[in-house]
């Protein structure tokens, strides 16, 4: 394959069509790093993870691996955790408080917003003539977004929320507290950390908008997760008022949500945390409030979304955000932060989260079976004989999706449809076949052409 | 685990107990093994708090922070009978697919210590090493630390407390499945 076209070729949003080899080939993969992960903004961490100057955890920027500091002026840094002599990670703690990060190897020393400040031997070694300035850790562009933090290291990249375009409305609300208030969450202390046998983009897609794979958690909806009393694994079952089912993509940047677009303003509360009335209290006063903050966009549901290309997160009371970091085609780490309302009762956060880690993870009752399933859907990635067909993205094809639908405030890039459908996943793959090709997508046309 | 040693030397030897304890520890990695898993579940205190903390990486001086903490923090299992029994009724279903077709396990124990003793509670430190067999070619092996608080019961025990530390920060699998 020639290097300068793979990835064309291979995707075919129109005809719902993609080949087997994006899942599982090497070079491929080799270009993925090259193009999509260098070229976006990558979530690394969230702010509650680093509130005093000093702090600073360890993190991935896609494959590549960060350390997100606080600096003694307060601002947040995300650095290459590579040392610029040569090339070990300089900070190898999961986190802690420092002002600086000593190489075990030669001893450089860098202050923690990244600059050389101490070099052995610099006057006998080099004459006290090394450039300090040039021989920093490599250093992100920062963007802050309502507690969330993300890092780029493309200089040419757009902006975070020219990036985000409409998409921004929903990362925001994601990260608001139940009773909207923005910047209202904070990270449970301990990041999980596991490996799946499949590639990246089976998570992501999937996150984008896979309302077609209820057969996965037959088991935990049998069984019964959420804390409403009734069976089932999402706590919005309880709510009886009605809704339509919308993948609202994003085409410019290939970002998708999975919400539920009410069909009343100002709809009543359902008791979603029956078996606990304190908490149930808590979330219907929540409700209530969020109702006359976030204006006519309460009667959206956010139920989580993909922000292109590897971030994906679960909303609606599963407050969860989830990295998927590729290690090779048929290896990824995954590593999840798990969020609680942070001016919550203890008793909230303590339920949220007995439910959050029981839902998510390895030992997520729900998760479980989507790590299975994508590990399985892997096997045919590589199958040779499979390869002859594409994997199939055509459920509900054919052009119903609408732009700036069912409401005008769901925005202009937005391209909406309703009901169990591959549409997100299209929208996801048209993006990446942008990014890998730099050839414009139909997709993207049609938005120019609105 | 730091007070290992100080209590090995402040305790006496209970050489009765602990061969019941074994027994035991024996009969409960065989339930699991053979599946049975309501009759383990039998074996589990009502009050049973089972708990397996996150492993993390921190400076030699930092020891207290290499888990996280039970109740508050992020963690593997952190939970009670009723969610163990959810899990068992998940599994025993045809259903959850990460477990079926159910994998094969071998638990085993070692350097079973009875490290307490009072009149309602027994603490009994072990090592413990789990074979995990899934289909054909998954193989996950899980070696660690476990401190169980065994209740007596008649002539038996029930488990009120289970703490569980993996050796490994990273969890090198794509599930746990199985019980520890
Ligand atoms: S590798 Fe870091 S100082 Fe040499
Ligand atoms: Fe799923």
């Amino acid at each position: 394959m020639n290097h300068d076209t793979l990835g064309s070729g291979l995707v075919d949003t129109r005809a719902g069509l993609v080949d087997r080899a994006i899942f599982s080939d090497q070079q491929i993969y080799e270009k993925e790093m090259e193009t999509v992960f260098r070229k976006s903004w990558l979530f690394v961490g969230h702010e509650s993870q680093i509130p005093n100057n000093g702090d600073y955890f360890l993190s991935q920027a896609g494959r590549e691996p960060v350390v997100v500091t606080r600096d003694q002026s307060g601002e947040v840094n995300v650095l290459l955790n590579l040392c610029t002599h040569r090339g070990m990670p300089v900070c190898r703690y999961d986190k802690g408080n420092a002002k600086r990060f000593t190489c075990p190897y030669h001893g450089w020393t860098f202050s923690n917003n990244g600059e050389l400040s101490g070099v052995p031997l610099n006057t006998e070694g080099y004459g006290g003539k090394l450039e300090r300035s040039r021989w920093g850790l490599i250093r992100a562009r920062v963007a802050r977004y309502y507690g969330s933090i993300w890092a780029t290291f493309d200089e040419a990249a757009p902006s975070f929320e020219a990036f985000l375009g409409d998409m921004g409305w929903w990362l925001r609300e994601f990260m608001m507290g139940p009773d909207g208030e923005d910047d209202g969450l904070e990270v449970i202390d301990g990041i999980l950390k596991c490996e799946i046998p499949s590639n990246w983009k089976f998570g992501a897609e999937n996150a984008a908008g896979d309302l077609y794979h209820d057969v996965s958690h037959k088991s935990v909806q049998r069984v019964g997760l959420a804390l409403t009393g009734l069976r089932g694994r999402h706590t919005w079952d309880a709510d009886k008022n009605k809704f339509r089912m919308l993948n609202i993509t994003f085409p410019a940047g290939g970002h998708a949500v999975r919400g539920n677009l009410y069909e009343h303003a100002m709809r009543e509360y359902f008791s979603q945390w029956g078996a606990n009335p304190e908490v149930d209290e808590y979330f219907r006063d929540a409700h209530y409030a969020r109702q006359k903050r976030v204006g006519e966009r309460e009667r959206l549901l956010n139920r989580g979304g993909v922000v292109f290309p590897n971030f994906v997160y679960n909303a609606a009371n599963r407050t969860s955000v989830t990295t998927w970091i590729p290690r090779a085609p048929g290896r990824t780490e995954v590593w999840k932060w798990v969020f609680v309302p942070k001016n919550a009762p203890q008793v909230v956060k303590d339920v949220m989260r007995n439910y959050l880690l029981r839902y998510t993870g390895p030992a997520g009752m729900v998760e479980q079976d989507d790590f299975e399933n994508w590990g399985s859907a892997q096997v045919g990635a590589e199958s040779v004989l499979a390869r002859r067909l594409p994997m199939n993205y055509q459920l509900r094809l054919g052009g119903e999706a609408k732009w700036a639908w069912p409401e005008p405030w769901i925005g202009a890039g937005a391209l909406v449809d309703e009901g169990v459908s591959e549409h997100a996943q299209r929208i996801f793959y048209d993006r990446w076949s942008e990014m890998m090709t730099g050839q414009p997508r139909p997709f993207r046309r049609e938005a120019a052409a609105e | 685990m730091t007070t290992e040693t100080q209590e090995a030397i402040a305790l006496p030897f209970h050489p009765e107990l602990k061969v019941r304890v074994e027994d035991f520890l024996a009969y409960e990695a065989e339930l699991l093994d053979e599946r049975q898993f309501d009759r383990w579940l039998d074996l589990l205190d009502d009050d049973i708090h089972y708990w397996m903390p996150l492993v993390r990486n921190f400076e030699f001086n930092r020891p207290q922070d290499e888990y996280s903490r039970a109740h508050l923090d992020a963690a593997w299992f952190d939970e009670g009978k009723q969610t163990l029994l959810q899990r068992i009724r998940q599994i025993q279903g045809g259903d959850h697919w990460a477990e079926e077709p159910l994998s094969r396990s071998t638990h085993m124990t070692t350097n079973i210590r009875v490290a307490a003793v009072t009149e309602t509670q027994i603490t009994v430190k072990c090592r413990f090493l789990l074979y995990v067999n899934r289909r054909e070619e998954e193989v996950r092996l899980f070696v660690g630390k476990r401190t169980d608080i065994l209740r007596p019961v008649g002539d038996g025990f029930r488990i009120l407390k289970r703490s569980i530390f993996l050796d490994q920060s990273k969890m090198l699998f794509k599930n746990l499945t199985t019980f520890f």
